[in-house]
């Protein structure tokens, strides 16, 4: 059965919102884990003295290297993991599922 | 949330400030990084591994006391072993029967391959050369000497099991001729063959076979045949259980009002003049609608799925009754893939829509709120509405979970409206697909609108 004629469809305003309250919790864990992550480095260098003064390979000391790569790859890793959540929010959350149209119920109503 | 995530989170915060004090400030000289931060995981991990179990309760030192009783109840006190006439070697026998028999294949029903597995088990327990294990007319599984031509799959050969199934009671045959096999050189000599029972239905045999004129004991082989009995009959209540919680759910399918489709479709038709693109996303959200409810297969379904119903619902019920229904969803992300009872939260919703918003001439607002606790391993769901309520009446028996032909004058008409017979239903298939670990909890005050919570196991 072919529907798609023009109509196009939509989401009520509740389940818009709905979504976006859903992406809005998926973006502030994100944001609380993005500054969790800046403000423990120096809270670290504050409160752990071998965290400055320790040396790690090359002489860099561990809080020196979290900064130069370990933050950037956290980073990236909660990044990825937040855009792929919210898609798969907005997937789950929002539009239909009449795709899937091939019927084993013929138009006049008998049992295959 | 209500369980305490919250509360364990601020705890491991405490219990690492703790630990830092007590490593680093109080003494002195302060202990080295590696102690604290070993100490600080130690604890960290002790309180989010102990926290679920604190919740759920001391479920294993419960079980622990079970098993403890049973094994108790199954041993002889001390010193009646000794005093066992049939001495510590047949004590120690039945013992190691009654261990098998906890892991019976049959506990799965009675099919060829759970019996071959049965058999194989129990010929080394039951001392005999063979076993056999029979259905009223065909051996299920033969394992043993004289397999040849007492083959599995084929017909019962031996008289003595055939006069079992005939007489539903214990044979033994101490001579080849009185076995009654029609093979001359069948090399069994002796059989015991006891008919299993399920209910007062004979539904097989296991027999037990020798190759000399001594047969095996008689007894041993009647309390396995007991335990097998038992264990078949438990597999058939599993399947009722099963057939009724399947019946269970046709019902709820079968309990769509045809009210809302008519409702439905007059709303559709009277949009068809004045604005025909919403009638066709009406009706294509209607054909959703029926096509998950019709479709829908297996007793679990993604939270996803569920959600998908949910508001196909609630989208036909705001094009009906307008800005009087206000529908609010409130997702965890987490909650999206959980799985959960199929058509369990629609009829909550529709029940809030129906019974405690629709007599309500200034509308109201539906909440849908699904949470997930990975600390304590479950999926909450709750559905609000502001609408009449209940009275405390009604909420009785609801909570008695009484049929509301049996509540009393005044409240019987009111709970059944309010949905009885749905919660009954949704609470009988939670019961029967997670026993006692669910919570299905039920609020209201009258005017001021009915809160119902779902709380399962998160799978």
């Amino acid at each position: 059965m072919e529907h798609d004629d023009g109509v196009d469809e939509h989401d009520t305003p509740a389940e818009v919102d709905a979504t976006f309250r859903t992406l809005r919790r998926v973006a502030i864990t994100h944001v609380v884990l993005f500054l969790a992550a800046v403000m423990g480095v120096p809270a670290l260098s504050l409160t752990l003295g071998w965290w400055s003064g320790g040396r790690l390979a090359g002489g860099m000391s561990p809080g020196f290297a979290m900064a130069a790569f370990g933050l950037y790859a956290f980073f990236l890793v909660i990044g990825l993991a937040a855009a792929t959540l919210s898609s798969a929010v907005e997937a789950r959350m929002l539009g239909g599922r009449h795709d899937d149209d091939n019927d084993d119920y013929p138009a006049d109503g008998e049992l295959p | 949330m209500r369980t305490g995530s919250a509360l364990l989170a601020g705890t491991i915060c405490v219990t690492w400030a703790v630990v830092y004090l007590v490593t680093q400030v109080f003494v002195s000289p302060p202990l080295g990084v590696g102690t604290t931060v070993a100490a600080g995981t130690v604890a960290t991990v002790l309180l989010v591994f102990g926290y679920p179990s604190a919740l759920r309760g001391p479920r294993a030192a419960t079980a622990l006391r079970r098993w403890s009783r049973r094994r108790a109840g199954s041993e002889a006190p001390d010193g009646r072993e000794a005093q066992d006439p049939e001495g510590r070697g047949a004590v120690r026998s039945r013992r190691r029967i009654v261990a098998g028999g906890r892991r019976m294949p049959l506990r799965s029903g009675l099919t060829a391959d759970a019996a071959r597995r049965t058999a194989e088990l129990l010929r080394p327990l039951l001392g005999g050369d063979a076993v056999v294990i029979t259905d009223r007319e065909l051996n299920l599984a033969f394992v043993g000497p004289g397999s040849d031509h007492h083959q599995a799959g084929g017909p019962v050969r031996a008289a003595a099991v055939r006069s079992a199934i005939t007489k539903g009671r214990t044979v033994v045959s101490r001579r080849a001729s009185n076995m009654g096999c029609d093979d001359p050189d069948c090399p069994l000599r002796s059989a015991v063959v006891v008919p299993l029972v399920v209910g007062a239905r004979v539904v097989g045999t296991i027999g037990v076979f020798r190759t000399h004129d001594q047969p095996a004991p008689r007894d041993q082989i009647e309390d396995m045949a007991s335990i097998l009995s038992l264990h078949l009959e438990l597999a058939e209540a599993d399947r009722e259980r099963k057939l009724a919680s399947d019946a269970r759910l046709d019902a709820l399918r079968a309990q769509i009002n045809p009210h809302f489709l008519f409702n439905i479709l007059n709303t559709i038709a009277s949009k068809s003049r004045t604005d025909p693109d919403e009638a066709r996303q009406l009706l294509l959200r209607l054909s959703d609608f029926f096509r998950y409810a019709v479709r829908q297969e297996g007793q679990l379904a993604e939270f996803a799925q569920e959600y998908f119903f949910v508001r196909t619902y609630l989208s036909l019920e705001q094009a009906r009754f307008g800005d009087r229904l206000r529908v609010r969803y409130d997702i965890d992300p987490q909650v999206l893939t959980a799985h959960v009872p199929v058509l369990t939260i629609q009829p909550l919703v529709e029940n809030a829509v129906k019974h405690g918003l629709a007599d309500k001439v200034e509308g109201g607002t539906v909440t849908l709120k699904a949470r997930v606790d990975p600390l304590t391993r479950t999926t909450s769901i709750r559905v609000v509405d502001d609408g009449v309520g209940m009275t405390a009446d009604v909420l009785d028996v609801l909570g008695n979970g009484s049929s509301p032909d049996r509540g009393v004058d005044g409240s019987r008409g009111a709970a059944g409206a309010r949905g009885g017979v749905g919660l009954q239903n949704i609470s009988e298939r939670l019961t029967t697909l997670f026993g006692e670990r669910f919570t299905l909890d039920i609020q209201s005050t009258a005017g001021e609108g009915t809160a119902v919570e779902v709380r399962v196991p998160l799978r």
